[in-house]
């Protein structure tokens, strides 16, 4: 029988990579001490596809330009650049991955990616505590934040503590996350945080305190929604009155589209949500890569990237964008600890939230 | 409908037309349900039931079962109130209204479940339609959140699949002579009598389609009850959905996946076959 198309198109892509990886290896060869400032390379980056706009309009201009490149972006998922770097693991052909924290983890337990060194990258000196892990695996290059939407016409007044959604004047009008969506692990900490009193470094290990204070919220749920854009309906419409554990991002660009949404600092803090980037274990270019990095931590595009997208740059040295929290206390997240328990965490979610 | 023919397809050269969909039903449902099967009976260390027992073992699981039955039976019954009467004036409505009422009927499909799903959630809200009219006749003294509960859930799914009841009672209505019941009319038989004993019996095999449609379609539904229940009410395809997407645990998607698919089909079969003794009692 003839090859399939499915075996065909993979084979076109295996050719692709082929190529790629070839092509990288004889620049490697040729231009050997001198090669970032060598004519004509090109640099897979792999991400998430709604990577894709700021990756063209901001980074690469920039990299392009300093290293005469070309950057060559992958968007796909976290989970899926995984994938790729696991199927070409004596052959990479990505040279930088851009994925969430929590996937970084197994990819640093199977030996996928190189750490990052001051030598390499000297604008990691530069970057806020907290946000370089696992000895410089990878490194967070933006902080989206995590705090409270509201529909401003629904409240008159803004929320001001993450324990304004148990307030009971709010029966069924809160909107949570899945504790399957990555913003969802909020709430959950901030409850073991409320209810311990315990510092938020040690209260997100007191799991068993964070759910018995969460399934108080039930009164006041309207639904835990896994679909984002639901939520962000719900709200805008008027029907939810907050979304507890909101992303900046998310949030502020509706705001800016002109719809009825804010969202709120509370006193507490606010959570950094996972963007991470690192290098690929024997992928081509390493140098470039590095230099890739460098440029994306750096305070060039670290102060359009964190305007862009509405975060916090994690380049100390970058003013904080307009609009954005400027000296709220910012909780970190044990992404390990998460990790190895994540899947418990949801059995139990699904028995204690259910209706 | 066993005839002395039964065995002859076999000889029929007719019967080769079916080859291009057994074919492709072989190898995009049939081989990979296969897999699924041997995926979910794979251990570490070979051949192993214990995900079934672990599944089966745990009472949460049980009530993720009852969930799924409960709303694809609601569902299910919600459709026939509905739909059996709606097919009766299909099929005996005049030319054009039954073109009016065909389209009316068949043009929604092309919408997609996404689409109905965020108009229910308008629908439903606490200022929606829906709680402004249980408040205005006075069922209500104030609007109440339908939304994300179980009866919004099968109001909104029986909304989607209702086509699928309609059309299979529809297509063995308009086959039935309307003398029939007049006659039975004539020999003195009531209103109820005749229909139990003679419209009821000769519609089943609609009836049987439309339940067997309706209901192995919302006892397998993912996008409907993620949007218009949420996170908080699991059903087994919910559960599976997850097991796949988010935990990355193929063996207990595909245990899942086993046990939806062995209570649906014998929940079918059984229900077909016990319509198909009663009506045949009934005659």
């Amino acid at each position: 029988m003839n090859k399939s198309p499915t075996t065909r198109s993979r084979t076109a892509v295996l050719n692709r990579r082929t190529i790629l990886a070839a092509a990288g290896a004889a620049t490697a060869a040729l231009a050997a001490p001198r090669i970032l400032h060598a004519q004509g390379k090109e640099l897979v980056v792999g991400g998430a596809a709604s990577h894709k706009g700021f990756v063209e309009t901001i980074i690469a201009p920039v990299v392009e330009k300093k290293f005469s490149c070309k950057v060559v972006f992958e968007g796909s998922r976290s989970l899926v650049n995984l994938e790729k770097m696991q199927k070409n693991k004596d052959k990479q052909y990505l040279s930088v991955v851009m994925m969430d924290d929590p996937v970084m983890i197994p990819a640093v337990a199977e030996g996928l990616l190189a750490p990052l060194t001051a030598a390499k990258v000297p604008n990691l000196a530069a970057l806020k505590p907290g946000t370089i892990h696992m000895d410089g695996m990878w490194c967070n290059y933006l902080q989206p934040w995590l705090g409270i939407a509201y529909n401003p016409k629904a409240m008159k007044t803004a929320p001001t503590s993450w324990a304004d959604v148990y307030d009971p004047k709010y029966k069924g009008r809160v909107i949570l996350p899945s504790l399957q969506n990555t913003e969802g692990l909020a709430n959950l900490f901030m409850a073991a945080f409320l209810a311990t009193g315990k510092p938020m470094a040690e209260a997100q290990k007191d799991i068993d305190a964070g759910f018995k204070k969460l399934v108080t919220i039930k009164p006041n749920l309207l639904t835990a929604y896994t679909q984002m854009p639901q939520a962000y309906n719900l709200l805008e419409q008027g029907e939810g009155f907050m979304i507890s554990s909101a992303i900046s991002q998310v949030a502020l660009e509706r705001k800016a589209a002109g719809a009825p949404v804010e969202i709120a600092v509370p006193k507490e803090g606010i959570f950094a949500m996972p963007s991470g980037v690192a290098l690929v274990k024997g992928g081509p270019q390493p140098e470039l890569a590095a230099g890739y990095i460098n440029e994306m931590i750096g305070p060039e595009i670290q102060a359009k990237l964190s305007a862009a997208t509405y975060s916090l740059p994690t380049n100390k040295d970058t003013p904080v964008p307009a609009g954005a929290p400027t000296n709220a206390t910012i909780f970190g997240i044990d992404w390990k600890f998460v990790a190895d328990n994540r899947a418990d965490w949801v059995k139990r979610w699904d028995r204690d939230m259910a209706m | 409908m066993t005839t002395k023919g039964a065995a002859s397809p076999w000889r029929d050269p007719v019967a080769l037309l079916a080859v291009p969909a057994v074919l492709y039903l072989l190898v995009v449902y049939a081989f990979p349900l296969l897999w699924l099967f041997m995926k979910s009976l794979t251990g570490p260390t070979g051949l192993t039931v214990q995900p079934y027992v672990s599944f089966l073992s745990d009472p949460f699981n049980w009530r993720i079962v009852g969930n799924t039955l409960r709303v694809a039976g609601w569902v299910t019954l919600v459709c026939f109130l509905i739909g059996y009467p709606a097919a009766f004036a299909l099929a005996r409505a005049g030319a054009l209204l039954q073109i009016v009422m065909l389209v009316s009927i068949i043009l929604p499909l092309s919408i997609g479940a996404v689409v109905k799903a965020f108009a229910w959630q308008i629908v439903l809200r606490r200022d929606g339609v829906v709680a402004q009219l249980l408040v205005g006749v006075g069922i209500w003294d104030e609007p109440q959140r339908l939304l994300f509960t179980e009866t919004g859930l099968v109001l909104g799914a029986a909304n989607i699949f209702l086509p699928f009841m309609i059309l299979p009672i529809y297509s063995v209505v308009k086959l039935i002579n309307p003398r029939l019941s007049e006659a039975g009319a004539t020999l003195g038989a009531t209103p109820l009598y005749r229909f139990t004993h003679v419209t009821l019996p000769l519609t089943l095999p609609g009836v049987v389609s439309g339940v067997a449609f309706v209901f192995s379609m919302s006892v397998s539904m993912f996008v409907i009850p993620s949007l218009l229940i949420g996170d908080r009410f699991q059903t087994l395809s919910t559960l599976m959905g997850r097991s796949f997407l988010l935990m990355r645990n193929e063996q207990l998607g595909s245990t899942t996946a086993v046990i939806l698919l062995v209570l649906a089909v014998s929940i079918v079969v059984g229900s077909t076959w016990l319509a198909r003794r009663l009506g045949g009692s009934a005659t």
